[in-house]
């Protein structure tokens, strides 16, 4: 048992804090792998039988609980469920000899590819194949919903959480802690995003149990057991002294949404235009027309200052449904980026051609980067690539090591590089960043990558190339200021901080900014950088 | 027993999706009558299936037909009101 004021720590996300009771998300189990049955066609039937019949009440369940309009999606989800022709399908895979779930999912599958292709239904597939999944885990007797609570108010406690959970999180969840993941981990993003209190890589939050009473701390990168008020580490207030910040704060965007809610932000500019998600759902390529015109709303949209664009980052770990990516052992390290290049040279062109058109219609300052370059001959070939196609500044993002080393070969050839330090973090640690066990090592607080990104600043700024920041540490006001002190020229940040970080880099000086830089130097591990950075900082910002 | 044939159109926008699929099905077990649609030129489906008739995909303005079979052709022509109903999105 925990006892009450027992601090466990972690990696905090957010500012502010929370108290709720703790809620234990149980590990989901893995479906089981596709399989033959070994008993007679009757048995396996009448399985999937109860099977569907128990996800249909199960359905039902949900459909009371919630209200009127979403009883009437569960409705429509259960006629598929129990379809007729559905079923025969799956009793025909039953007696080719598949077992009763991995029956389902491949008539499914079979249905799946019927209804492909139509746009009208790509929401309506991923509902059945969802459903397919829950009668396969009812089956093999495993839970896979996250069964969150729909009412009060609660910390969820987990390993970490993937997508498909993140998406189930209910208005009741006001708090996350997970054991394993770390600062860039897919619930560290939506937490951020959606400002929910949270500390990840937190692995003594194992010992939490339901009902138990926690402060979640996010300032203080600490969860407080049965935490007071005067437990709450308060963020570092900064003071601003001049108007402008030191260095220019852009926002990430990666939709029209995005870029209009930017707008209302003080965001200088855009740093980091994500472009895949323009393509992720599109199941053929759409024509440069259709492209252009995405990219003039989101342009004309996107707040003033310059927009860098970075083309498509998709790779097998990311696929684009008609870019036809096949599977590979290590996505990270495979063909994604601009590495498309070799198989899709015309799909890159395309999209710098279509941005040269929406740069025209809007008028506005474009500047374009390629993903995941390895070797100054990409970062040329692209450049090439890029001029040809229209009036951009051209650059790179940094965020392999064997670039770091080739900045000073690239004067007088790039306008600019942007450095993701998410990717460059887990290149540069070798830590797979799917891999939650491995979070601690992606704390940008890491003395190695400090190191690392102060060579990128100063080998930048002796070829002539203006450099900037767009990973997830940029959102950090202090890392912010670090970065500045190292001699960056703009930061870029999640839309929601811009605010936080513009007034960092509006309350120090660059000498002051060079101070903190020096004392986050000065420790030895991520923990010590931190803490000694925070100190000067509050040092600062009290004067 | 006799077939009534006929045909309907489809005028929602989304054309015939996963709404009007379900409600055709639900209508046609609740009537226990045998109920076939399709488009012309290609095979008609048992209309018990929601999943089959999205697989058509049938788009807003295009005719389907549509067979009943029942004892008296009233009830298969409620049917078929009932049918062309739902497809108006």
């Amino acid at each position: 048992m925990v006892s009450s004021g027992t601090i466990l720590n972690g990696m905090g996300v957010g500012l502010s804090a929370v108290t709720a009771e703790v809620f234990r998300v149980k590990p989901a189990m893995p479906l089981p792998e596709a399989a033959k049955h070994s008993g007679d066609t009757a048995t396996e039937t009448q399985r999937l039988k109860s099977a569907i019949t128990a996800v249909a009440e199960q359905m039902n369940l949900l459909a009371e609980s919630a209200g009127e309009t979403s009883a009437e999606i569960f409705e429509a989800l259960n006629m598929l469920l129990e379809d007729e022709d559905l079923f025969d399908t799956a009793v025909i895979q039953i007696e080719d000899g598949w077992e009763a779930g991995t029956s389902f999912i491949r008539a499914v599958e079979e249905f799946a590819e019927l209804l492909s292709g139509d746009a009208a239904f790509e929401e309506r597939l991923a509902d059945i194949r969802d459903l397919a999944k829950r009668v396969a885990a009812n089956i093999a007797g495993i839970s896979l919903g996250l069964d969150l609570p729909t009412s009060g108010k609660f910390v969820i406690v987990g390993e970490d959480f993937s997508p498909a959970d993140t998406a189930q999180f209910t208005e009741a969840v006001v708090g996350v802690v997970t054991i394993q993941g770390g600062p860039t981990s897919h619930t560290a993003i939506i937490c951020r995003s959606k400002s929910i209190p949270a500390v990840v890589s937190c692995s003594k939050a194992a010992d939490l149990v339901d009902g138990m009473t926690v402060l979640v701390d996010p300032v203080g990168d600490r969860v407080v057991v049965e935490g007071k008020e005067s437990d709450i580490t308060k963020p570092l207030t900064f003071i601003a002294k001049s108007h402008d910040p030191l260095i220019p704060v852009r926002a990430n965007i990666g939709s029209l949404e995005d870029a209009i809610a930017a707008s209302a932000s003080a965001a200088e500019g855009v740093g980091l235009f994500r472009t895949e998600l323009l393509y992720l759902s599109a199941t053929t390529q759409p024509s440069k027309e259709a492209q252009a015109k995405g990219y003039e709303e989101i342009l004309r949209a996107a707040p003033a200052g310059p927009i860098v664009v970075r083309t498509i980052d998709a790779g097998s770990d990311k696929p684009v449904p008609f870019l036809n990516m096949g599977h590979e052992e290590n996505p990270a390290l495979g063909v994604r980026g601009y590495r498309l290049i070799e198989n899709h040279r015309d799909f890159i062109i395309d999209q710098l051609e279509s941005l040269e058109t929406a740069r025209e219609a809007s008028g506005r300052e474009v500047w374009v980067m390629a993903p995941m370059i390895a070797t100054a001959t990409e970062a040329l070939e692209f450049a090439a690539l890029a001029r040809a196609a229209g009036q951009f500044k051209v650059g790179i993002m940094v965020e392999t090591p064997s670039i770091v080393y080739e900045i000073p070969s690239l004067e007088g050839k790039l306008d600019f590089i942007s450095v993701g330090t998410n990717d460059l973090s887990q290149y540069l640690f070798a830590a797979d960043r799917m891999n939650p066990a491995l979070g601690a090592m992606l704390n940008p607080w890491q003395p190695g990558l400090i190191r690392a990104l102060k060579q990128i600043s100063e080998a930048s700024s002796a070829a002539g190339i203006y450099s900037g920041v767009c990973g997830e540490s940029a959102s950090d006001p202090a890392f912010a200021v670090l970065l500045a002190g190292m001699g960056f020229d703009s930061v870029s940040s999640s839309r929601s901080q811009v605010g936080a970080v513009r007034e960092a880099l509006s309350a120090v000086t660059l000498e002051q900014a060079k101070e903190v830089l020096a004392a986050a130097l000065s420790g030895n591990s991520a923990e010590e950088a931190k803490t000694n950075a925070i100190g000067v900082l509050s040092g600062i910002s009290e004067n | 027993m006799a077939t009534v044939k006929s045909s309907v159109t489809i005028h929602d926008p989304i054309g015939l999706h996963a709404r009007p699929a379900g409600q055709i099905v639900k209508l046609v077990k609740e009537s226990g009558l045998e109920v076939r649609i399709g488009k012309h030129g290609q095979d008609l489906v048992k209309a018990n299936s929601p999943l089959r008739m999205m697989a058509m995909k049938a788009k807003t303005g295009e005719e389907l037909l549509i067979e009943v079979d029942a004892d008296d052709e009233a009830s298969a022509n409620d049917i078929i009101s009932q049918v062309q109903e739902f497809l108006k999105g």
